[in-house]
């Protein structure tokens, strides 16, 4: 049951001209008869009571279901476990206003969503009374809405919300609701039971890779194995003569190998050959890129982006002067890349964080316009940035196109791991100058890597017309134009601590390596960095770390509060014995996360034994959520820390499956702890803050353990 | 390759098929019989995505040629409970262990095969029957927990393990 077109374009909001963000409530206007309650395309409550609420903000596991019902099931007075949910569809009405695009990342829906969604709820709640009052003739201030009915105040008047509907929808929409009181709330900062569960313990959950498969064929393609290769041949007669086989079409990426099967086109793919050509990417290898690196850090043409406080007069008593170096990584969602295209019906199944890029990728595959193209977005296996890019929709589409029939594109993991759009590798070259008490009188910090935003930007547009780019793209590109692209120096930039002397310098560095963002973006890199030489500072100054970092943070700041509430948990400075303790703070996506690692040694590697984290993230909508985020955060951040790492040679991916790029298992996960900063503050971001500290808090705690500091990424103890 | 003829049991359910003998039985059970819960991860027993049990036995379908299947009983979680509600589905549940959940499925079989014949496991058990299944949102604490929640006689009371 989806909105009809018409009712989508009533609702449809302007941004700019609303209440809060960018977000407006429906104008008024009547609505046909059986009609829902609809006060914008967020909610819709059915005659039959039924209450169905779109989840615009994709659910990859980071919890959007739960947040966006529970903050309109608050001021609608519904129980969440009642609620039903629909991923949306692509609609202006869901175009993120910070973005411009229809866009999941940047850790920002509940943040962004917060006033809009009880906004909505509060709307339909309004209604919902003002249509009761007229029923019962009774004064709207003596009724209430209660576990999804209107109720007087005398108890003996009772509508369910249901009954209301045909009344309700036909009234104005109230353009400022009256929301609760904070102290009113009974869901918000309480309600801890996920609402997605059920289909992901039982098996009915969709995935993209769960689309229908009714006549449904199944491809999969053989590319170059350099990620902007160009195929000049290929030579299919072995596997045409395979069975299962239903035909083999050459598009943009390589060749399609379709089949009746995975296994049937997998098993032909395997036995065709490709003659490609580096096309427009320079065949490179780590050695190059890592050259390039240190030859820009090394040139004179550094932006400097932060310059603050007087060069030190005092001579320096020590200096200290390092590198640090971080490689690809690739995102390894568990679900691996896939698209299911219609081209008659012009469907597409998939789970994307940038559903409208999807449509415009299967309509430039299908050539045809994207609004006539419908996104089912399902469940997502993970995204972490991956699937906001639309390579596979666009193969999907070319091939289906090619067929004229619905095909099912399948990566295997390996495709997944050789041609992903990669965390960009960074150099950092630092500078500290300690006075004779060991205060530091200056911090300089030299950045060098590719821009992620030319990168992503060359991967979006290139392969297109000009006549196509869709007009959000400009939108989005003229909404950055002028921008300089703060992911490479973000976390760098924002150095927290009061130094005397503050310089923080980029160049960015050309590579033709596909890059993408990676969960946290450029805080995977910069905490890391920052957080670990701020630890070589502070064995410098021959202090505490936890002393030294409060010493030079704000006393209110919520870098203190959280640093010293992981002090507080993880009894700081006092671990079990054979235990060693490393701590990193760092602020991302408007929150601010503390982080404990302690681990043993074991064989001379480290083993995690605990992690403890303490996040100030404003007002916490379920703090269950929150809690897992954190934990998975912090694993996240530590498996890239010990295990990944992408390596080219002559321009091709080195790995290609989890042999060899591990992901952290079962037995060797720590187990952590999170702390909740109490805050009346408005919501922050909870889905990327808890992995930026991860790599540093571990490293900080392998030099506690061995007096070796390791500066590269991931960790090689010698 | 050569096509057989053969049947097992699915979830109680008697199967008959036609098929190249090579297929590997999570691509069956997907592609040709349509049951999307088990899922696949890598193709190559590397993250435990794809686990059902053949006889009781926790396997990884995608490496698991259905030749090998024939006259045998597989379970995948479709039909690990009649209504979700198996001990572990329920201990899954209270401990909100899913995030994006691909993994899951496999998770839950495994984790099932490991309470069928260890109904106490210690948490050397757990690593042993677990670390073969990838998590990549890292949800193994809970995993952890759950098991223990659903433990038969074990872990009292089940409302402290949270
Ligand atoms: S898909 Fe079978 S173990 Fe990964
Ligand atoms: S819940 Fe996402 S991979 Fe396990």
């Amino acid at each position: 049951m989806s909105l009809s077109r018409r009712q989508f374009i009533r609702n449809v909001s302007v941004f700019g001209g609303g209440l809060t963000l960018g977000f407006t409530l429906s104008a008024p206007g009547r609505a046909e008869d059986g009609a829902p309650l609809s006060p914008n395309a967020f909610l819709r409550i059915t005659p039959e009571g039924d209450v169905i609420v779109q989840i615009h903000k994709v659910e990859m596991g980071q919890g959007t279901v739960t947040g966006i019902i529970t903050l309109i099931a608050e001021e609608l007075e519904v129980d969440p476990a009642d609620v039903r949910y629909e991923m949306a569809h692509v609609d202006e009405a869901f175009k993120d206003p910070e973005y411009s695009m229809q866009v999941t990342g940047g850790s920002n829906a509940m943040r962004v969503y917060y006033q809009p969604l009880r906004q909505t709820g509060a709307a339909a709640r309004a209604m919902l009374i003002e249509a009761a009052s007229r029923r019962a003739a009774l004064p709207a201030d003596l009724l209430r809405c209660e576990q999804g009915t209107v109720v007087s105040a005398d108890g003996n008047i009772r509508f369910s919300y249901g009954e209301l509907v045909p009344v309700a929808s036909q009234l104005d929409v109230p353009q400022e609701p009256v929301l609760k009181s904070a102290a009113a709330f009974k869901l918000i900062g309480k309600h801890d039971q996920r609402l997605d569960i059920t289909p992901k313990v039982d098996g009915s959950a969709r995935f993209g890779v769960d689309a229908p498969m009714e006549e449904t064929l199944v491809a999969v393609v053989v590319r170059p194995p350099v990620g902007r290769g160009a195929m000049t041949s290929y030579d299919d007669r072995k596997a045409r003569e395979l069975p299962g086989v239903h035909s083999i079409v050459a598009i943009d990426a390589g060749v399609a190998v379709v089949a009746s099967n995975y296994w049937r086109a997998r098993k032909a793919a395997d036995t065709v050959t490709l003659e490609w050509e580096p096309g427009d990417s320079l065949l490179t290898d780590s050695k190059a890129i890592d050259a390039a690196l240190t030859a820009a850090l090394e040139g004179d043409n550094l932006v400097l982006v932060r310059d603050d406080g007087e060069p030190p007069a005092a001579a320096a008593a020590q200096i200290l002067e390092v590198e640090y170096n971080l490689p690809l990584l690739a995102h390894a969602t568990m679900e691996p890349m896939n698209a299911t295209v219609d081209p008659n019906s012009r469907e597409v199944w998939v789970g994307t964080q940038a559903p409208d890029i999807a449509s415009s990728f299967a309509a430039l595959g299908l050539g045809v316009e994207a609004d006539d193209v419908t996104v089912h977005n399902q469940f997502l296996g993970g995204g972490f940035g991956r699937r906001a890019m639309p390579d596979h929709v666009l193969e999907a589409a070319q091939i289906a196109s090619a067929l004229g029939q619905r095909v099912k594109l399948m990566w295997s993991r390996e495709d997944d791991t050789q041609h992903d759009f990669y965390r960009p590798p960074m150099k950092s070259r630092l500078k500290a100058r300690l006075g004779a008490n060991g205060e530091v009188l200056g911090w300089r910090h030299n950045l060098a890597g590719p821009s992620l935003m030319q990168s992503t930007m060359n991967a979006m547009t290139p392969a297109l017309a000009p006549s196509w780019v869709p007009d959000f793209l400009t939108d989005f590109l003229a909404h950055m134009a002028g921008r300089k692209d703060d992911s490479s120096v973000e976390g760098a930039k924002e150095l927290p601590y009061a130094f005397g002397h503050i310089e923080v310098a980029y160049r960015n560095v050309e590579t033709p390596v596909p890059l993408g963002y990676w969960r946290s973006v450029g805080h995977s890199h910069n905490a890391f960095v920052v957080e670990s030489f701020v630890d070589e500072l502070a064995n410098a100054a021959g202090e505490d770390p936890v002393a030294f970092r409060r010493r030079y943070l704000p006393a209110e700041s919520r870098h203190r509060q959280v640093l010293d509430r992981v002090a507080g948990i993880s009894n700081w400075g006092d671990p079990p014995a054979g235990h060693y303790q490393g701590v990193a703070v760092h602020e991302s996506f408007h929150s601010v996360v503390a982080e404990v690692v302690e681990i043993s040694m074991e064989n001379g590697a480290p083993k995690l034994e605990r992690a403890y984290c303490a996040i100030h993230c404003g007002r916490v909508i379920n703090p269950d959520i929150v809690r897992q985020q954190m934990e998975g955060g912090i694993i996240f951040g530590l498996c890239a820390a010990l295990k990944g790492e992408i390596t080219l040679q002559d321009g091709a991916v080195q790995q290609s499956n989890f042999h060899d790029y591990p992901l952290l298992r079962m037995n060797e996960v720590p187990e952590v702890e999170v702390a909740i900063i109490d805050s009346d503050d408005p919501p922050t971001g909870v889905g990327e803050p808890g992995t930026p500290p991860a790599s540093a808090a571990l490293g900080n705690a392998i030099f506690a353990a061995t007096g070796q500091r390791l500066r590269d990424l991931p960790f090689k103890l010698s | 390759m050569e096509r057989v003829r053969l049947g097992f049991v699915l979830n109680g359910q008697p199967q008959e098929l036609s098929i190249e003998s090579d297929t590997p039985l999570l691509w069956v059970l997907r592609d040709v019989l349509g049951m999307n819960g088990t899922k696949f991860g890598c193709g190559m027993g590397l993250c435990g995505a794809c686990t059902v049990h053949l006889d009781g036995v926790p396997v990884r379908s995608c490496s698991l040629p259905i030749n090998a299947v024939a006259n045998k009983q597989v379970t995948t979680i479709e039909g690990l409970s009649s209504n979700g509600d198996h001990p572990l589905q329920q201990a899954w549940v209270a401990e909100n262990v899913p995030q994006c959940g691909y993994c899951q499925s496999g998770q839950i079989m495994s984790a099932a095969a490991l309470l069928a014949n260890t109904p106490r496991p210690s948490d050397a058990d757990i690593d042993n029957a677990m670390s073969g299944n990838l998590c990549r949102c890292g949800t193994y604490g809970r995993i952890r927990k759950a098991i223990k929640r659903a433990a038969v006689g074990s872990w009292e009371p089940a409302e402290a393990q949270s």
